[in-house]
């Protein structure tokens, strides 16, 4: 993810990481129905409705499809693999008496990391909200190895509010775009102190 | 009962998205938060599925619904001077935000907690933004990421908690038994995702970077809701984990963390004050110091006395955003050096002003100076001079630039008109009312009994 440099192509490999993640959850599930049903949700909401979203509001608002970045791809490339490292570094310490699935732990921890480099690296605003989505995800993926999964409703109500986030975001860059005619969240800076 | 406590502001913000006459949609949101108020009073230590209303939960909402019902009928007197055709947003957001802040406070469940403390985090970007403009969309672009990324964090918190407590439970009652059998390295590493996570909400220092912008740039009815109410969201959760902490016999860990982001928090906006141009920025710092100052004496292992804090700050916040509005109206400028001789052309703002500011910077008899002295009294040596250190700093940050407003003449000063709606007035002049009765005679065995349910060993 941080050294891709088509938005189109993030897009699509956001979807993919979703749906491994709902795959994940039916695995885990083991026919117990409220997980298959927050592996269904989720597999609707971040598979398929958000990434539509987001194809659809680059289409809308014309910007070019160029991922652009504080830093050279090398040089992120290079961070995050440092990220993982750290995250793979770090994951034994939160795994927790009777995890679920202790190898998922570092991997999860790694995501949560990635995402947040692209938060901070990246200049368009819709990669942010990208980089925001993989942390999510980041966060969904410890929750399965750490325990059973958390109960349904709550499982809906956290998916519920990422989409509203994302919603919302949307409706942010959709103004920034008329506005300032750009989407760039480095030229956002008249507030200081 | 409690569900229709809950759904209870979604009816005024159905009404926002119909009715666009701003006059109309302020009497149905004040008359549903004073109905909200009355409910909870009737409702409070029942139960229903995962929602309970006891004593923390019930001081919190009722100082919400009041704060709202005030704001809302300022909001429509502000936003007529302001000739705002689309005052109708502040109400639908409003409502939205109220909606998210009664399920946090009615949530009796770790996650659904969580969840609302998230969707109040979402309704308040749009009360922030509002009609938009570059710096309001700025604000809200970095407010929106920023509660999202600490949120998040937080999330992990709970996720590791659930987790610590073998996935049997998320209810508060019960996690505070199952959690003193708890690995305690592990809960410790939950409990600081969730002070980073929440903490990002309260506006702790190095988390606060969103809230001096969102404040600053959101209509005045906007930032008076967001310091008055939103902060306390998050701070209520922080009150609930240190509770639970505390049963597991950790206090002592939370404590630390607790004093020493306050102690900086305090400092940080002390040192703040002194640098700001921009009067409702030095109102939003004020904010980031006194929840610093309420998490300090959480961190004293007071409950009471944080939960009392809060209360003070709330009223003079709200009191000090709202009279600060009216000089945004007169003086069409955010600028502390644009605005001169306040009390010449507007004499009961300029009181109003005066006197919510003194309250905040802790002078007597006002209950900040109460909360604030019974703190100090309860300091280890070291922090007392470090916590007189930042009071002192926050004394003059705050007061200095206000008695060049109210008393100077201000240079370039660009005075328009005042607006002559009384309810301008008579808003803030309530809650300084208020904040005087109860700082007179602070209600100090009533929130200690509703702060019962927060005792550290259960």
């Amino acid at each position: 993810m941080v050294g891709r440099k088509s938005l189109d192509a993030l897009i699509r490999l956001y979807a993919l990481q979703s749906m491994l993640l709902a795959l994940l959850a039916f695995v885990l599930a083991e026919g117990e129905q409220h997980f298959v049903l927050a592996g269904m949700a989720l597999l609707l909401l971040k598979g398929v409705l958000i990434p539509r979203y987001l194809f659809w509001l680059l289409e809308r608002l014309g910007v070019s499809h160029e991922v652009e970045s504080y830093l050279s791809i090398p040089l992120s490339l290079l961070l995050g693999g440092v990220l993982v490292g750290v995250g793979f570094r770090v994951g034994s310490a939160f795994v927790l008496e009777g995890a679920r699935l202790p190898e998922a732990v570092p991997v999860a921890l790694s995501l949560i990391l990635l995402g947040m480099l692209s938060m901070v690296s990246r200049k368009k605003a819709v990669t942010q909200v990208l980089g925001f989505l993989a942390l999510e995800n980041g966060v969904f993926l410890l929750a399965l190895a750490e325990t059973h999964g958390l109960p349904l409703f709550i499982e809906l109500g956290v998916a519920l509010d990422a989409f509203a986030a994302v919603v919302l975001a949307g409706v942010l860059i959709s103004r920034i775009r008329a506005i300032f005619d750009h989407i760039d969240t480095a030229r956002m800076r008249d507030l200081k102190g | 009962m409690l569900y229709l406590l809950l759904l209870l502001p979604l009816l005024p913000a159905l009404h926002a998205l119909r009715e666009r006459e701003a006059g109309r949609l302020a009497s149905s949101t004040a008359a549903g938060a004073l109905l909200s108020l009355g409910l909870a009073l009737l409702v409070q230590n029942q139960a229903a599925g995962p929602l309970r209303l006891d004593g923390v939960g019930l001081f919190y909402l009722l100082l919400t619904d009041l704060l709202f019902a005030l704001v809302a009928l300022y909001a429509r007197a502000y936003f007529q001077a302001t000739k705002d055709r689309e005052a109708w947003r502040f109400y639908a957001a409003g409502n939205l935000f109220l909606f998210a802040v009664h399920g946090a406070y009615l949530a009796h469940n770790l996650g659904l907690l969580w969840i609302f403390v998230e969707g109040s985090t979402l309704a308040s970007a749009l009360l922030v933004y509002h009609k938009g403009g570059t710096r309001a969309l700025e604000a809200t672009w970095k407010y929106l990421m920023l509660g999202s990324v600490g949120i998040a964090l937080g999330l992990i918190g709970v996720i590791l908690l659930y987790a610590l407590l073998g996935g049997a439970t998320l209810d508060w009652q019960e996690a505070r038994v199952l959690v003193r059998e708890a690995n305690p390295t592990q809960l410790q590493l939950a409990f600081a995702f969730l002070l980073v996570g929440f903490g990002t909400k309260v506006g702790l220092f190095p988390l606060h970077a969103w809230l001096p912008d969102a404040h600053s740039e959101a209509p005045s009815p906007a930032s008076a809701l967001l310091s008055g109410t939103l902060l306390n969201v998050a701070f209520y959760a922080l009150l609930r984990y240190v509770a639970l902490l505390g049963s597991a016999g950790l206090f002592d860990f939370a404590a630390g963390l607790l004093q020493g982001f306050g102690l900086a928090s305090l400092l940080a906006a002390g040192f703040f004050l002194f640098v700001q141009r921009d009067y409702k920025r030095l109102l939003a710092y004020s904010s980031m110091e006194h929840m610093g100052l309420a998490a300090y004496g959480l961190g004293l292992g007071v409950p009471w006395l944080a939960m009392l804090h809060t209360l003070f700050h709330s009223l003079a916040k709200t009191a000090a955003f709202l009279s600060a509005g009216n000089l945004l109206l007169a003086y069409q400028s955010k600028l502390i050096a644009r605005v001169g001789a306040v009390q010449r052309v507007w004499p009961a703002t300029a009181g109003l002003l005066l006197l919510s500011l003194l309250t905040l910077a802790g002078l007597p008899p006002f209950g900040l100076f109460y909360t604030e002295f019974q703190a100090l009294f309860r300091s280890s040596p070291l922090s007392m001079g470090l916590y007189l250190l930042g009071l002192l700093g926050a004394f003059a940050g705050l007061l200095w630039p206000l008695s060049r407003m109210v008393f100077g003449e201000g240079d370039g000063m660009s005075f328009e008109t005042s607006p002559r709606s009384r309810t301008l007035v008579v808003v803030p002049a309530v809650l300084v009312g208020l904040s005087l009765l109860l700082g007179l005679f602070p209600p100090v065995a009533v929130v200690e009994r509703l702060a019962e349910v927060l005792a550290w060993k259960l």
